[in-house]
């Protein structure tokens, strides 16, 4: 019992084991022969010839079937009924079938197919006719060799190849044309070549110092292109020779144009210089002799320029030295629009035609306004301004051309129209006229509190500030205080209601302060009546108004002048010295030339804001004081 | 005045062409060999294989369009199995290079005679058969009529070759056989087709065949092609 046991357990393990064995055995074979069949259908893929003797078919076996398949080749010629199989499948190499010269016959159609056999079944290929005069691909030329050839001039590639050594050229069975191409070592694209039935070819068309790469294929009047020979590669030497001609011709074309283009701007150097620098015109001043001055006579000269009535020799006229005013005229809301781009030079022009009358006469004073206002608004510092105040001893202000003199900032004009509306009634346009006006001349005084502006609603501005260059430093006026000159805004704004009241806004205003800055601060003159009623010191009226001269090129000489109303031209003058606030800085020098001249005036004038003067003068900008009297 | 600028026109013409006065002008009247200026030997054989090259490949070119109108897709590649044989295969033509290697020059350029006769009235057959089908496009009628022009045209060539390369008399027989080419008028329209299109691709073969003999012989002539 002992004994049998492992023995019977051993051989039933074994048993079972081969059962097992054979089942998986059984079950292997099951699963393999469902994938057993008959072979796939082989393709032929091409047949090819390499020198119209000799020909070569592959083809493409197809599926397996999982069993070893065997694959023969069979072919009829030219309509024979007689089955012949390949000769040889193992010379060209694996699925091919090799045709000798034997067997080759040109311009015979192969009916060619190929068989596929296993265990299974047999499978055909689709029959494919070839004749070997039409499926002649050669082998690629051998032999490429290049070299460089130079011939006095520029260098270029010598190819040379031979045919491939199979094919028949030298009798002609097989006419061979080649095709080369070449590239640069650096580039992607090649440049082709055709030599024809040519062994050799000349490349002219490389550069020196670079190397280049060729190839060759070859193909037969029919037939097909070979594959490409390999690459062949040459360095192509340095050449400078050629290129030296090349810059020697260059630097001698060049020069000459040079040359030439030198000889062309000598002869036109003139008119060229006038074309890029022109001439600068010269001062042309009106009256003035050049000659006299080349003379030596420079009084003469001079003397032609002065006008004789400044200063006034005699007083007997006393019309004659009136103050000039200059109008300014308001009269409504077209004329508050804006015109545009008029420029200083219109203003002379408009200003010269205007008579000297009282009034708006002829004068187009209002396009003079909105000209100085826009001046104004845009420039400040106006850099072309050429003018120089002259005062003429009638009519308004003449601006002369004068480049000698700028006058850096002249604000002449205030800045009326500008700002309101074509449709804003009068009086509202006159009060932000006001406003305008004080906020003009009070900020550029930088003194003005706010204060002034809220009462000074009902003010306008007609107070024009002149604020010359500092080649003509302020003439000192007394009158330094602010509170003097907000009065003296006041004055000035009152004035501009008696403007609106009478429908002619026509103030006068005259020359009350300049400030350090060379501004001349304007007043405008008061009616009789208001001036009687606000002036306390109203006993003497002095009026400088009268510009006498100008002295020293930098001082301007007022003179005292009797007044005359043309409609309210009298002033108050007070002599009141403000005390200065803070902010009479701007005038700390006109404090301190105060003390040269006694005759120093403040002229003042008493607030009467409610009381519109009749202000029916002109007012003139031209009036500047002078220290001295 | 008029007179003048005619005169004047026709002056400078004159003093420009006056090379054109001393030509002689003569007609080619080849009556009498020695009188007539005639072409180089090397110049006919060329011009001959470039004839014969065209011929080649505008023969393909008809092959191709007929091939592409008329005959099924299937049937394209099995053209000799239709039953139809060259009518130039029971010429004597030598048919591979080692062959040919064998043969002379007369034999070569007499083969390439005879195929040229063996052609011509094929062609012309072509010609009317192509006007029985339905819709053949005009460039196939044209090229077909072109091909049996230029074909005669080769046999006065080949003829003129003859006589210079092989100094023999003028070759008058005709190597053309009526029954070489069997017309059968009741074949209906499938077999119509293959036998036109059988004409076709023989004609293309046998091109090709006259355009390698006459090169091989021109490579003889010039004794290395290489």
């Amino acid at each position: 019992m002992l004994i049998r046991g492992p023995v019977e357990t051993r051989i039933k393990a074994v048993t079972m084991m081969k059962e097992i064995i054979l089942l998986f055995l059984l079950f292997y074979m099951a699963c393999g022969n469902t994938s057993f069949g008959p072979p796939g259908k082989p393709t032929l893929t091409n047949c090819r010839s390499p020198e119209k003797e000799t020909f070569t078919c592959w083809w493409k076996p197809g599926s397996d079937g999982g069993l070893p398949t065997i694959y023969a080749l069979f072919y009829l010629k030219d309509n024979s009924d007689t089955l012949y199989e390949c000769p040889d499948y193992h010379t060209a190499g694996k699925n091919s079938c090799f045709f000798n010269k034997n067997e080759t016959s040109v311009w015979v159609n192969y009916n060619i197919t190929v068989v596929a056999t296993n265990q299974i079944g047999r499978t055909f290929s689709d029959p494919v006719d070839v004749d070997v005069a039409y499926i002649v691909q050669p082998h690629t030329p051998e032999n490429v060799t290049v070299n460089v050839m130079e011939n006095k001039g520029w260098p270029f590639l010598r190819v040379s190849w031979e045919s491939p050594h199979k094919a028949d050229i030298r009798s002609g069975w097989i006419t061979l044309v080649y095709e080369l191409r070449s590239r640069m070592e650096g580039e992607v694209e090649w440049e082709e070549h055709f030599p024809g039935q040519q062994k050799t070819f000349n490349i002219f068309s490389i550069r020196s110092g670079s190397s280049y790469l060729l190839q060759v294929r070859c193909k037969p009047d029919h037939g097909f292109w070979s594959e490409w020979s390999s690459t062949t590669k040459i360095k192509v030497p340095e050449y400078f020779f050629g290129e030296r001609y090349l810059w020697i011709l260059i630097a001698v074309f060049s020069s000459l144009v040079f040359l030439i283009l030198a000889w062309i701007l000598y002869m036109n150097s003139r008119s060229l210089k006038n074309c890029i620098l022109p001439p600068v015109p010269g001062p042309k001043i009106k009256g003035f002799d050049h000659q006299s001055l080349k003379n030596g006579s420079h009084k003469d000269s001079f003397n032609s320029l002065m006008i004789p009535e400044i200063p006034p020799n005699s007083s007997s006229n006393y019309e004659d030295l009136l103050v000039e005013y200059l109008e300014v005229f308001i009269s409504g809301d077209q004329e508050l629009s804006m015109e545009e781009g008029k420029d200083m030079q219109d203003f002379k022009s408009e200003s010269s035609t205007c008579d000297s009358d009282s009034g708006r006469g002829s004068c187009d004073s209002q396009t003079l306004l909105t000209d100085k206002c826009k001046e104004v608004n845009k420039d400040e510092l106006n850099k072309n301004c050429k003018e120089t105040l002259e005062i003429s001893h009638r009519g308004g202000l003449i601006y002369e051309d004068s480049t000698d003199t700028c006058n850096e900032r002249v604000k002449t004009w205030p800045c009326l129209p500008q700002y309101a509306s074509s449709h804003v009634p009068q009086m509202s346009s006159l009060k932000m006229v006001k406003q305008h006006c004080l906020s003009d001349t009070l900020l550029a005084h930088g003194s003005l509190s706010s204060n002034a502006h809220k009462h000074n609603e009902s003010f306008t501005s007609t107070y024009w500030d002149f604020s010359l260059s500092n080649k003509q430093p302020s003439q000192i006026h007394p009158q330094t205080s602010k509170h003097l000159q907000a009065h003296s805004d006041i004055n000035i704004c009152k004035l501009t209601n008696e403007i609106h009241t009478t429908f002619k806004p026509i103030q006068y205003v005259e020359v009350q302060t300049v400030n350090e800055e060379g501004m001349v601060l304007l007043q405008p003159v008061e009616s009789v009546q208001s001036q009687a009623e606000g002036c306390p010191h109203a006993h003497h009226r002095e009026d400088y108004s009268k510009v006498k001269g100008v002295r020293n090129g930098n001082t301007l000489l007022l003179e005292r002048g009797v007044t005359v109303t043309e409609g309210g031209m009298d002033w108050c003058v007070c002599d009141k010295m403000e005390t200065s606030s803070n902010k009479e800085r701007d005038y700390m020098s006109a404090n301190t030339l105060k003390h040269q001249d006694a005759s120093m005036k403040t002229f003042t004038m008493p607030f009467q804001e409610q009381k519109p003067p009749t202000a029916n003068g002109y007012v003139d900008t031209a009036m500047m004081f002078s220290v001295s009297m | 005045f008029f007179f003048k600028i005619v005169f004047r026109t026709v002056g400078r013409w004159v003093v420009l062409l006056w090379p054109l006065l001393l030509i002689k002008c003569v007609p080619l009247d080849c009556q009498d060999e020695q009188s007539c200026p005639s072409i180089s030997q090397e110049k006919l054989l060329d011009r001959v294989i470039q004839h014969a090259e065209l011929i080649y490949r505008v023969s393909e070119d008809s092959c191709t369009l007929f091939e592409e109108m008329f005959v099924p897709f299937p049937l394209r590649l099995q053209s000799n199995q239709a039953g139809y044989a060259c009518i130039t295969k029971a010429l004597p033509i030598p048919s591979s290079r080692s062959e040919i290697q064998q043969i002379s020059d007369q034999y070569l350029l007499h083969s390439v005679l005879m195929l040229v006769r063996s052609w011509i009235e094929p062609l012309v057959y072509l010609q009317t058969t192509l006007e029985r089908y339905d819709n053949a496009p005009d460039l196939l009628l044209n090229k077909t009529k072109w091909l049996s022009e230029k074909l005669l045209s080769l046999e006065q060539g080949v003829l003129v070759l003859i006589t210079k390369m092989l100094n023999e008399g003028m070759v008058s027989t005709s190597y053309s056989d009526p029954s070489l080419v069997q017309y059968d008028m009741q074949l209906d329209m499938l077999e119509s087709i293959m036998r036109d299109y059988t004409l076709f691709n023989c004609f293309k073969k046998d091109a090709h065949k006259m355009e390698a003999f006459l090169k091989l012989l021109k490579c003889r002539q010039t004794n290395n092609c290489a």
